[in-house]
């Protein structure tokens, strides 16, 4: 459904993403893994089409990124991105008027879940109370895609329990979830595969349930072999 | 488009409401001075509503520029580009925001100012040497090296060619702000190259606008033409624009 062939994005002289093929496949929760700077948050802002790629392709259901598919996946970055004079409520209005599949009645109840009010203004927000805005309104819309970059980011534990029950809600056979997050035991309970990116390099691309039966390895395990002596 | 509009004009309609504020606040003070006859009230707000007038566009524009600048360098520029909206749609929203506004607020402002010339032509004899004092003011300003026709055809001419050359004006700063974002960005002086780029283009346009009105006889008419000429330049530069940003920009 969502392909990168060859991609590459410089900026400068470092490159953030170096020649990655990947491809995503509908009915799956991908984790997209690495440490800080190893280019998952670039791979993902190229998808969504808010970078443009140096070189190669990144492909939604066979086409380059365009504007159709901008209609049909839903990204959210890891930074607050809202207009500093918006409310909660500006927010879903502004979600509304640009996406079709956008549900009002999903953002309510999204908003009562992690206790938000409409009144609210973002700029007054936490940052844990931003990342739980940011969630209900990308997972208020019916994409086929959603790319969430670091959900986990800023929230605390109960709230990350409604996030996960709220990203599991939205799995389903016809789409593809992909997220990354640093915190990889909480990824572990969602994902089914587990993408693996270093200095801008895809590493591989494991099933967990695989990972789990032929390796007897879990993909905390894995992390740790791959980046571990890295990380020391 | 017109979704993207109406959140352009939510980005700025504060400023535009504490013009407005202020205007009202100037009018209101030209009136008391004007009909109970405070002459330092009238004077000093007279003095507030034409700088007004030449202020308030001006302010519109950079303000537009400089909200174009957050949205290619802050992570708000999220918020337009992973909309299903293609860079023509983004930035012409932007232009025709804009446009509109500084055309609706340059009318605004000449038609205040007709209304409180006539009012103050129109309230004594005594005040009729600051009327002539006034057209000894506007004969004397010159476009081209000619001198303005003093009359309603005259002055409406003139405010549309200056309207349009600010409109084009900004147009070119947004194109700096575009190829400094797409272009330029993270390589050295990059500000000091657009703003040199910038220079530049208002330069060889303000020349091709010269050459093309240089026949023209009548000021009436070249001040028309002149306007017609940025309008047409304005809309190159919105198309070049938008063919970078569609190509080159990452946000």
């Amino acid at each position: 459904m969502l392909e990168s062939k060859e991609i590459t994005k410089a900026f400068g002289s470092k490159t953030a993403v170096d020649h990655i093929s990947l491809s995503l496949e509908k009915g799956h929760v991908y984790a997209m893994l690495g440490p800080n700077g190893s280019g998952k948050t670039t791979w993902m802002k190229m998808a969504a089409g808010l970078i443009k790629p140096t070189s190669g392709q990144m492909l939604f259901e066979g086409q380059p990124v365009n504007i159709d598919s901008r209609r049909k996946i839903a990204y959210m970055s890891t930074e607050p991105f809202f207009y500093a004079w918006m409310t909660v409520k500006d927010v879903g209005a502004y979600y509304a008027d640009f996406f079709d599949d956008f549900s009002w009645d999903g953002y309510h109840a999204m908003l009562r879940q992690m206790e938000l009010e409409e009144s609210m203004k973002t700029k007054t927000l936490s940052s844990g109370m931003m990342a739980k805005l940011k969630i209900a309104v990308t997972m208020a819309r019916d994409a086929k895609i959603y790319m969430l970059d670091e959900p986990f980011n800023g929230i605390d534990l109960l709230a990350r329990d409604n996030i996960r029950r709220c990203i599991l809600e939205h799995a389903d056979e016809n789409k593809v979830l992909l997220l990354s997050s640093h915190l990889v035991e909480e990824m572990e309970a969602i994902a089914d595969k587990a993408v693996f990116i270093h200095q801008g390099k895809l590493m591989e691309v494991d099933d967990l349930e695989e990972m789990r039966v032929e390796r007897g390895a879990s993909m905390a395990d894995r992390y740790r072999e791959i980046y571990g002596h890295t990380e020391e | 488009m017109l979704k993207l509009m109406k959140y352009e004009f939510r980005k700025t309609w504060f400023t535009k409401l504490i013009l407005l504020g202020i205007t009202a606040v100037a009018e209101i003070a030209f009136l008391i001075g004007l009909y109970l006859e405070k002459e330092t009230t009238l004077g000093l707000s007279v003095l507030l509503l034409v700088f007004l007038a030449l202020g308030g566009v001006l302010v519109i524009g950079l303000e537009s520029v400089v909200t174009l600048h957050r949205d290619l360098n802050t992570k708000q520029g999220y918020m337009l580009f992973m909309t299903p909206n293609t860079s023509y749609s983004v930035l012409g929203a932007k232009v025709l925001e804009c446009s509109l506004s500084i055309l609706i607020g340059g009318a605004f402002y000449f038609a205040l100012g007709s209304l409180d010339l006539t009012l103050l032509f129109a309230k004594s004899g005594e005040l009729n040497r600051l009327w002539e004092i006034i057209q000894d003011f506007l004969s004397r300003m010159t476009f081209a090296n000619r001198a303005l026709i003093i009359d309603m055809e005259g002055m409406a001419s003139f405010v549309f060619c200056l309207l349009a050359g600010w409109i084009l004006t900004v147009i070119t700063a947004y194109f700096a702000v575009v190829i400094s974002a797409a272009l330029l960005n993270g390589k050295r002086f990059n500000g000091l190259l657009s703003f040199v780029l910038f220079l530049a283009l208002s330069w060889f346009i303000g020349w091709v606008a010269r050459i093309a009105t240089a026949s023209i006889p009548s000021i009436n008419v070249l001040l028309l033409v002149d306007g017609a000429i940025s309008l047409a330049f304005t809309a190159v530069m919105y198309v070049i624009t938008a063919i970078i940003m569609e190509r080159k920009l990452s946000v």
